[in-house]
């Protein structure tokens, strides 16, 4: 599937003997400045394992450019750390502030060294039908035709060290990057450069400054992977480049960054989840369609409960699901259990030892009766798998979106909002480079492709400083987005050789991954005798009331000033937060004793609450 | 003055004879007669009881119990008057804390003594400061079951009891440690032991021991040992416990306050071990994949109790001396100088390079293992047809970082696989390698495990994964039986591994133990790198994560209903449960609840929750106090706060929970 390191060097000579045929190039000299223009960008380059010889000369010259300009950065970035490593002293100078990964953990520069020997860069052109122009993007005139030049082999003789540069880099860099294409909901794409440290939380925050979106907890990246048949939402702590990685080449998935009020649904209505699917073994139905109500102070006790003890509670869950049977197009019903050690299903009929499904073929297609069903499963498992991990990303979504909001307050109302610069100190990695993607229509990157050359043959890499450009993005897409009418597909990804990483592993309460599948929607394409209708992940529960503010607002909140502005978006957000500071322990209930007569009801009962009430009276005077 | 007496001897003050018993309540006591009056001070009582006697010993601890009224005369500025005490009082002159054994979590036997004279709760706290548990409150003692008739139990070998009854404890203050334990258990090599006991793990109970134990067949069955629960708020003496009693001690809440695996050595062993029975035991219900996992952790945590390897920092170990460990210090500061050598060694990445058999399970393949020239490289696997061919292209790479690992190993069959599944764009594809022994083998599978987390055979931890491969594969050529060759059998099984005392007798007769053996060693592969600890911690997640975790039971009549049934009585709410199915009919959450009231007369309890939702029954298996103290138990609970760290309210706790006595 991949090559070698020998392969890798074999490959980079046939592309310098490529590049001396090149004759259609032309001295675009100089490093282009930073570009004010919006990203646009429609190339599509990646880093993996393959493809060198086909497509390193097709990359163009800016994008070249700005892999450089960053792996320059990130090269820095780890000799300025190995030096201090080895001398324990402080006097070296860091690089810019903004450049720290606030995850940056020394782990993704060593670790990964089995990338560093096979690392190259690709091109893949989009074959792709071009998206739509944006309208919100002006585009930049296109660069004027090139005419050809007599220096062709000069210009080709610069790219190609330029390239050579580009892979020494790379490799010293140690550091995989992807370019991901993301699909917005107003059928637009972004790019943007990951690398191979950034969790999703990571992704979502650039793609907030990008999109001046409201940063609501909902806003989350979707991951659709038609070979699996699998859509799902990415957990705000996964690794996006090792998840791509597993994408084969040429694929159908995609990317998407939307809103999904599921994302989050059980944090701010927990009860839905643990209280409500009770009353079906009473045989009542009548809680199906309804939402029970409950106040911010007992969601707030039994997300306390569920979550924050010292091991998660998962939901009880059980019912009827639909199995597909493996190899066969039939669906069987069967009885399901969640537990926090897996899930279990009742082969023939219902005994009291259900067994857990067996590996047999690692994935495995539920379907469900009804979306609300869907979703207390979907929910249901993740918790199983995540625990607390998830609401550990809730409360950091929280905080994020107080952040957003706070930003959008302070700023003048104006189309620019004034925080791209200081949100990138403390949320961005140095995998981005804005400043060298020009805007280039799909249409035209083909003639630039060959029209384009350098005349300077070296860049000037150390000047570049990654922090700075960020502020030249231009606040484009402040309105909210759309929603989502058409997806394109994205072709993403180098070849899986990278497998997955997976969760926490170890026993339960993470469950075995192969037991484990992220719950797929029933293949819609083939399977159409299905008796259960598949499910429409896309579609909204119907049942599900819009969001109140969640009552559980990260530390952060309760330093911002109170009201945020109007939100831009349907869904709430910047909760204003109750203060935080000392967690009150519910008020215990009361007490009452009864030492009088039977059957004397409430006349001769002891009233313990008052007991209670004096105790905590007493307590709290002891602890002002 | 009382005692004054005219010429003639006639008394002439309103004094009288006021006979006091020495000792505990025993009919056959000394006993001393005073001259008193109503006016006397209980403190001069006790003066005179003293003078009385005419020995010589520390009285401090002694004070006078009242039996009829079942009462200590505690309050020395109180008059006789005051306490109502008459010529008729039958007074005991005893020690307030007297010896008891305790039955711990881990059921071994430990006699210490214990305040007689204190309410419940505070004797309890006590003796959890002198056994180093934190969250006295969180334990409460039993009485022991009834024994029944001895039939042949004669035969039981004598237990081994530990004895901490000479053990003082200052008051107060929590101990300092010293050489790794609380000092007051470093007096002697008797108090050492018995740390160790509290602190360690005990090895795996007997199977035969196991199946004879009593399980609870039926909900009713388990509604049993909540009866027995002793009342928080009063003393022993007042619950008809003696000196010498056998009285149980256990979690009785189930909700574990800051865990802390670093000053908690004692409280997280003795949670973990009622965490064990009661999965042994069967009291939670869990699943088959469930009860492999606490078998893996199980045999795990023995394991690295019966090699020393406490895992923690402190370091319980007794050899290591301050002194030692000053030296160790030394030692490495001078060895600090080398650190260039070790970087240079971080570097360069150890390889495996070799020809492995290699199977590829497939759809319509009729092909077994070939052989192939493989190359194990940081974390990635290349495969060639032969060693000419590796510097071109592989016939397949796989990287195995995040790919599950599985042993498939029969020693006496000499068969030495390693299953890989690595996750693919198609989901999973499945690899196997054949090694030729067990060192090949154990390189191979420590350099995958390794590979499996991200890390490479560069990692400091692959010398000793290797070793830890070798050592268990040599357990299981002396334990697994499977050549049965070996002279000492099921002896030499025990140091191994035995399935059958790590399940519960349901899988003990479900399973073979050759069947169970491979799926534990199996599930003890996601958990082989823990620290003892930690694993104890996980069990205890584990355990907390079973459904049905953490509920009391109690046969209650609810009011209006003509049938019993169970409550169930869990940390966050009250459950009724169908006796005969076993099904949840109702759940009420403490969240919701707006008080609870208890007449003790008719033996009711009456809650109220919000939207006026009122619940009421009468316990039948419990009297209702256990069950009104297991509500005001975890409502106290619920309001601990981490700010106020280990101070207690006793006086929220006893009011919480305490019955009409108290008041």
């Amino acid at each position: 599937m991949g090559e070698s390191n020998e392969d890798i060097d074999q490959m980079f000579s046939n592309l310098l003997g490529e590049m001396d045929l090149l004759t259609q190039s032309l001295g675009v000299d100089t490093l282009p400045p930073p570009d004010p223009k919006p990203p646009r960008a429609e190339f599509n380059y990646s880093v993996g394992f393959k493809d060198l010889n086909e497509s390193l000369n097709a990359l163009e010259d800016q994008d070249l450019d700005a892999l450089m300009a960053d792996l320059v950065a990130d090269i820095s970035e780890a000799e300025q750390r190995t030096i201090q490593a080895q001398k324990e002293s402080s006097q070296n100078q860091r690089p810019p502030a903004s450049l720290e990964m606030p995850d940056f953990s020394g782990a993704g520069a060593l670790g990964y060294g089995a990338n560093v020997a096979a690392v190259s860069v690709s091109h893949y052109e989009n074959d792709l039908p071009p998206p739509p122009a944006d309208p919100m993007v002006d585009l930049p005139p296109p660069p004027p035709p090139p005419k050809p030049l007599s220096q062709e082999e000069e210009a080709a003789q610069a790219k190609a060290d330029k390239i050579k540069l580009a892979l020494e880099k790379l490799k010293e860099a140690k550091v995989k990057k992807l370019v991901v294409k993301v699909h917005m909901n107003d059928n637009s794409t972004k790019s943007l450069m990951v690398d191979e440290r950034q969790l999703t939380r990571d992704v979502l925050d650039n793609l907030f400054e990008k999109t001046h979106c409201d940063c609501n907890v909902d806003w989350c990246l979707y991951e659709i992977y038609t070979e699996l048949q699998i859509e799902r939402i990415f957990e705000d702590h996964e690794n996006v480049v090792e998840v791509l990685s597993d994408w084969t080449r040429d694929t159908e998935n995609k990317v998407l960054f939307l809103e999904k009020e599921e994302k989050y649904a059980v944090f701010k209505n927990p009860q839905n989840f643990y209280l409500d699917n009770k009353g079906k073994k009473d045989g009542k139905k009548d809680g199906k369609e309804t939402n029970e109500k409950m106040n911010a102070k007992n969601k707030e006790s039994l997300l306390e409960e569920s979550f924050c003890g010292s091991s998660i509670i998962v939901p009880e869950l059980e019912g009827a699901l639909y199995l597909k049977e493996d190899g066969k197009k039939s669906w069987k019903r069967r009885y399901f259990l969640l537990r926090a050690s897996g899930i279990y299903y009742v082969p023939k009929g219902k005994t009291k030892h259900p067994q857990i499904q067996k590996e047999s073929q690692y994935i495995k297609y539920l379907c469900c009766d009804d979306a609300r069903t869907l979703n207390q499963w979907v929910m249901g498992i993740r918790i199983a798998k995540y625990g607390k991990t998830l609401f550990d990303n809730y409360q950091r979504a929280v905080e994020r979106a107080g952040l957003a909001s706070r930003w959008t307050n302070l700023g003048p109302a104006s189309a620019a909002p004034p925080s791209t610069g200081l949100k990138a100190g403390t949320t961005q990695a140095n995998g981005q480079i804005p400043q060298a993607v020009h805007s280039v229509s799909a249409v035209l990157e083909e003639a630039q492709r060959h029209a384009e050359t350098a005349k300077d043959k070296k860049p000037a890499f150390g000047n570049h400083d990654p922090g700075a450009p960020r502020a030249h993005q231009l606040p484009k897409s402040s309105l909210p987005p759309p929603p989502p009418v058409r997806r394109s597909s994205d072709v993403c990804g180098s070849p899986a050789t990278v497998p997955r990483a997976k969760g926490p592993r170890g026993g339960f309460p993470a469950p075995p991954d192969d037991s484990l599948p992220p719950p797929p929607p029933p293949p819609p394409l083939e399977d159409d005798e299905l008796p259960p209708p598949p499910p429409d992940f896309n579609d909204g529960p119907p049942d599900f009331v819009p969001p109140p503010p969640p009552s559980f607002a990260g530390e952060a909140g309760s330093q911002l000033p109170p009201p945020p502005p109007p939100p831009p978006a349907p869904a709430p957000e910047a909760p204003k937060p109750p203060p935080v500071g000392v967690k009150r322990p519910p008020a215990p209930p009361k007490r009452k004793e009864n030492p009088g007569p039977p059957g004397g009801g409430g006349s001769g009962e002891q009233d313990f609450m008052s007991d209670l009430m004096k105790a905590l009276q007493k307590k709290r005077g002891n602890m002002s | 003055m009382a005692g004054m007496k005219t010429a003639t001897g006639d008394y002439i003050d309103s004094s009288w004879e006021l006979r006091v018993f020495v000792g505990e309540e025993d009919p056959e006591a000394e006993s001393v007669t005073l001259r008193v009056t109503g006016e006397s001070h209980i403190g001069g009582v006790l003066l005179k009881i003293v003078e009385e006697i005419k020995r010589k010993q520390d009285w401090s601890d002694h004070a006078i119990w009242w039996e009829q009224k079942k009462q200590w005369l505690l309050q020395t500025h109180w008059t006789l008057d005051k306490y109502g005490i008459l010529a008729d009082a039958r007074l005991f002159f005893g020690p307030q804390h007297r010896p008891i054994i305790l039955r711990l979590p881990n059921r071994r036997a430990l006699r210490l003594r214990a305040s007689f004279s204190q309410p419940l709760f505070q004797a309890v706290a006590a003796i959890c400061r002198l056994l180093s548990i934190r969250h006295p409150e969180e334990l409460s003692l039993l009485r022991a079951p009834e024994k029944k008739e001895k039939k042949k139990k004669d035969k039981e070998p004598e237990e081994e009891l530990y004895d901490l009854t000479k053990v003082v404890l200052a008051g107060g203050v929590a101990p300092a440690l010293f050489r790794g334990m609380p000092a007051h258990f470093s007096d002697s090599a008797q108090t050492e032991a018995c740390y160790h006991m509290l602190s360690r793990p005990q090895p795996p109970p007997d199977p035969a021991l196991l199946q004879r134990l009593p399980r609870p067949s039926s909900l009713l069955d388990k509604t049993q040992l909540h009866s027995r629960w002793l009342d928080s708020s009063r003393c022993l003496m007042q619950q008809g416990i003696t000196a010498g009693d056998m009285l149980w001690l256990r979690f009785k809440y189930y909700s574990f306050f800051d865990l802390d695996p670093k000053t908690d050595p004692v409280r997280l062993t003795q949670l973990y071990e009622q965490a064990r029975w009661d999965v042994l035991l069967e009291e939670t219900d869990c699943t088959e994949e469930e009860m492999m996992v606490f078998a893996a952790l199980q045999y795990h945590i023995n394991k690295l109790s019966q090699s020393g390897e406490v895992g923690e920092p402190t370091g319980t170990d007794p050899g290591l001396d301050d002194l030692d460990a000053a030296l160790n210090n030394l030692e490495v500061k001078l060895e600090g100088s080398a650190a260039t050598d070790v970087l240079d060694n971080l570097t360069t990445i150890p390889e495996l390079k070799d020809y492995l058999r290699i199977f590829r399970p497939r759809k319509l393949t009729l092909k077994g293992y070939r052989q192939h020239w493989v190359v194990f490289k940081e974390t990635t696997l290349s495969y060639y047809k032969s060693q000419d061919e590796a510097p071109g292209d592989p016939i397949q790479q796989l990287n195995l970082k995040g790919c599950e690992v599985v042993p498939d190993v029969n020693v006496s069959g000499q068969k030495f696989c390693i299953k890989l599944l690595v996750p693919s764009p198609e989901g999973m594809s499945e690899v196997y390698l054949r090694c030729q022994d067990e060192k090949q083998y154990a390189h191979w599978m420590a350099g995958c495990r390794l590979a499996s987390k991200g890390r490479t055979m560069a990692d400091s931890s692959y010398p000793s994964e290797v070793q830890a491969i070798l050592a268990f594969l040599s357990l299981q050529r002396t334990g697994g039986g499977g050549s049965g060759g070996h002279p000492q059998g099921p002896d030499a099984a025990a140091e191994g591994l035995n399935p059958y005392g790590l399940v519960a007798p349901r899988f003990q007769r479900k399973f073979k133990a050759k069947q169970l053996t491979p799926r534990i060693l199996e599930a003890h592969q996601n958990v082989a790198q823990l620290s003892l600890s930690e694993a104890q911690l996980r069990f205890i997640q584990a355990w907390q994560s079973l459904p049905d975790f953490g509920i009391s039971y109690i046969v209650v009549r609810f009011k209006g209903s003509r049938k019993d049934e169970i409550l169930g009585i869990a940390n966050n709410r009250l459950i009724r449960i169908d006796l005969a199915v076993g099904d949840v009919v109702k759940t009420w959450r403490f969240s919701n609840m707006r008080q609870w009231n208890v007449n003790w007369d008719i033996r009711q309890v009456a809650i109220e929750f919000d939207e006026h939702i009122n619940v009421a029954f009468s316990c039948v298996s419990a009297s209702c106090r256990i069950v009104h103290e297991y509500i005001g138990g975890y409502i106290f609970l619920s309001t601990r706060e981490r700010a106020r760290g280990e101070e207690l309210d006793e006086d929220l706790f006893l009011q919480l929970t305490g019955g009409h006595e108290a008041f």
